[in-house]
């Protein structure tokens, strides 16, 4: 029952990667998530590792990703979910947040 | 607009712990030290099927008050309920590490006019203590923590911060004690032993863990402002906190000593008076306690907005 | 031969340790202590092979009779305090001795539990186990050996409270029903939903999470294991020598909790507690120079 790891890689056409090095969002309370957003030079691919004690949702995980990079035509970004039972409603929120967060250029911090 | 400008307006209730470390010092100078980005998360988390995160819980680093370097520890409660274990324990430790460090270097590089440079730590808590998770390690570093704030004795300032939800209970609530200044909100709370534990222990007719108004009189803000065991009460904003750290970093170094409540013969002396006072009065409810320092009417007073609160609470008289 | 326990007997371990005839309850030096205040604490003052030390010990057969939940070794705040009351004596009395003069501190552990009641949450149990800590550690800093000899339960905040702050710390080994924990198995099994064989068996791997003696050993939460009560006396003595040795030739970072983190990773129990600082370390040198002259 150790905690359960997922990842995925997606690409879409004419991908943009995020404007910072690296972006961090969210807090691992139950029902909730972090992401962690970094530039990397992955050929125009998204990379994304879950963690998260939940099993048994990989597909969902699969497609809600995968629908979140397509809109926002991400790449070249490696993005790490730690998970706690987050629901949908939250996962799609965070993944926005983090996004905005990880283009936003005033925020300092993360550089 | 800033994050740090934002982060003001928040309650500090509210705010993450990542927020009120930033909110705490001034505007765009806290860096963080082994940040999300280092990913130092539990090792001991994921065999027992548990959410890990980046921080572990603990936000850890440095920012400026004026001129002075600020070292700051700060607990996420969302995150296991704050608690400690191997990798936070140790940032902590080595945060308050650091500070002394930093003591160091400005007593040599600023021989004559250190103090205006002199490092501070600042602890907010949110815990219950120790993580069960990791339970052993966990409780090595609260042992660890202890001996790092009776090396900053008579150096640097440890200043508390408590005013979120969980509150700061088990052995972070004597670690906490321990330290030189206590800043609380009315929603902070600060023991050592849990409601719910004390309810287990002595039956629900004793101690109704789920009596909120009950809870917050034993443990809350306010009543540990009446018992001195907290310096000062502020509003429930990250800008209050600020605001509150900014005066106490005015304090001349050498009277940081007349806030503490523990940690000499005198003051232990004097809470001994304390305990025998309670021997007597054996006090079922604070409301006692309250009364018995003069405040006539405790129910009309804890009724009382804040400012109100803070201008007619009558607090015990400090002999030292 | 059969094992006898000696959870719940601190006097009988006073009288095994220390010389014979030797033992003054409730005195260090000029200073007496009330026997009546904090029934559950023994301090005082005895002889350990013609060294003077002072001891501090739980009498768990006491019951506090103003505080209702502390018997059984509970230390409540009268317990507390007067312990706290019995470090700073000592360190008064010995104020103008050097170094290796500093007279040792034996802390004799079997507590289980700090006192969880309504009145000590009103009036602040934290500030009374907080003081006792501050007064061992500091009694350490300035040179006095504190030697804790885990004899029957040193439970999670009691023992923070009452051994953690020792430089060095011995434990009978569990064979002898000695406890050492925050909680037991039982307890974690129910909050990690695990069950107790699952748990037993990922604690063979990793000593950070279950019950006992001897994971403490890995962690570096105990220098040494005492095999049985009769060896108490010899090794108490042989880690005051040490101890005192370590601090005369200024190698007090090896004793304490610190002392205990560096044993920790030597034993291979909690090696993550170094990269973690080594790290932070490495990070704050790089940015040191800008906060240190705005």
């Amino acid at each position: 029952m150790a905690l359960h790891e997922m990842n995925f890689e997606f690409k879409v056409d004419n991908p943009k990667s995020i404007n910072k090095e690296w972006s961090h969002l969210g807090v691992v309370g139950s029902g909730d998530m972090e992401v962690l957003m970094e530039k990397k030079d992955f050929d125009g691919a998204t990379k994304v590792k879950v963690v998260t004690p939940v099993t048994g949702f990989d597909k969902v995980w699969g497609m809600v990703l995968e629908k979140f990079v397509n809109e926002s035509s991400l790449g070249d970004v490696y993005l790490e979910i730690n998970d706690n039972n987050a629901t949908p409603i939250i996962v799609s929120l965070r993944l926005r947040q983090a996004l905005a967060e990880a283009n936003n250029s005033e925020t300092g911090g993360a550089n | 607009m800033s994050a740090w400008k934002d982060v003001q307006k928040l309650s500090f209730t509210d705010a993450s712990a990542r927020e009120r470390a930033l909110g705490i010092v001034d505007e765009d100078t806290f860096t963080e030290f082994v940040g999300p980005r280092n990913k130092m998360s539990s090792p001991h988390l994921p065999i027992l099927g548990e959410a890990i995160e980046f921080d572990d819980g603990i936000v850890t680093g440095v920012g400026l008050v004026g001129k002075r370097p600020v070292f700051v520890i700060s607990q996420e409660g969302n995150f296991i309920g704050g608690s400690v274990g191997e990798v936070g324990g140790a940032k902590m430790v080595n945060t308050i590490r650091l500070a002394l460090k930093a003591y160091e270097d400005v007593k040599e590089k600023y021989p004559d006019s250190y103090e205006e440079r002199l490092p501070a730590v600042v602890i907010s808590f949110e815990t219950g203590g120790v993580r069960l998770h990791e339970a052993n390690a966990g409780l090595l570093a609260h042992a660890e923590v202890m001996d790092q704030i009776q090396n900053a004795r008579g150096k640097i300032p440890v200043i508390t911060v408590i005013g979120s939800k969980v509150g700061c209970f088990g052995g972070m609530g004597f670690v906490a004690a321990a330290t030189d200044i206590i800043v609380m909100n009315e929603e902070g709370r600060l023991g050592l032993t849990g409601p719910e534990v004390i309810e287990q222990e002595m039956g629900k007719d004793e101690f109704d863990a789920g009596n909120k108004a009950l809870v917050f009189r034993t443990t809350g803000g306010k009543h540990k402002y009446i018992m001195q065991d907290c310096n000062f009460l502020v509003a429930n904003k990250v800008a209050a906190f600020r605001e509150q750290l900014e005066e106490i970093m005015e304090i001349p170094f050498a009277e940081v000593e007349n806030y503490r409540r523990i940690g000499s013969l005198k003051l232990v002396e004097e809470q001994f008076e304390l305990v025998k006072l309670a021997a007597e009065l054996q006090p079922k409810d604070s409301k006692e306690m309250w009364k018995y320092y003069g405040n006539e009417d405790p129910d009309q007073l804890n009724e009382l907005p804040f400012e109100e609160f803070l201008k007619n609470a009558k607090r015990r008289e400090r002999n030292c | 031969m059969g094992i006898e326990t000696m959870i719940g007997r601190g006097r009988d371990a006073i009288e095994m340790i220390f010389d014979q005839g030797s033992v003054q309850e409730n005195v260090v030096e000029q200073y007496e202590f009330d026997a009546e205040i904090g029934p559950g604490a023994v301090v005082g003052t005895a002889k350990l092979e013609d060294e003077t030390v002072t001891f501090i010990a739980s009498d768990a057969q006491a019951i506090n009779p103003r505080f209702n939940v502390v018997y059984f070794g509970v230390i409540g705040m009268e317990e507390a305090y007067k312990m706290a009351l019995a470090v700073y004596r000592t360190m008064e009395v010995d104020k103008d001795k050097p170094l290796e003069e500093k007279r040792p501190i034996v802390l004799i552990v079997d507590t289980p539990g700090n006192g969880p009641g309504k009145i000590e949450e009103i009036i602040g149990m934290n500030k009374a186990t907080g003081a006792y800590q501050l007064a061992l550690a500091e009694a350490r800093k300035i040179g006095h050996p504190i030697v804790a000899m885990v004899i029957g339960r040193a439970i999670s905040g009691a023992f923070l409270c009452h051994g953690l702050q020792a430089d060095n710390i011995l434990s009978l080994a569990q064979d002898y029903g000695t406890m050492i924990h925050v909680m037991p198995l039982t307890s974690i099994s129910r909050i990690t939903k695990l069950d107790i064989e699952r748990l037993e068996e990922l604690s063979k791997g990793n000593p950070i999470f279950a019950a006992g003696v001897n994971f403490f050993y890995r962690l570096g939460g105990v220098e040494e294991i005492v095999e049985n009560p009769e060896a108490m006396r010899p090794l108490i003595r042989k880690h005051i020598d040490s101890v005192r040795e370590l601090k005369v030739s200024g190698q007090a970072e090896k004793l304490g909790p610190w002392g205990r983190g560096l044993l920790g990773d030597e034993r291979g129990g909690r090696v993550l507690r170094k990269k973690v600082i080594e790290l932070m370390d490495a990070q704050y040198e790089d940015i040191a120079e800008k906060y240190l002259t705005v």
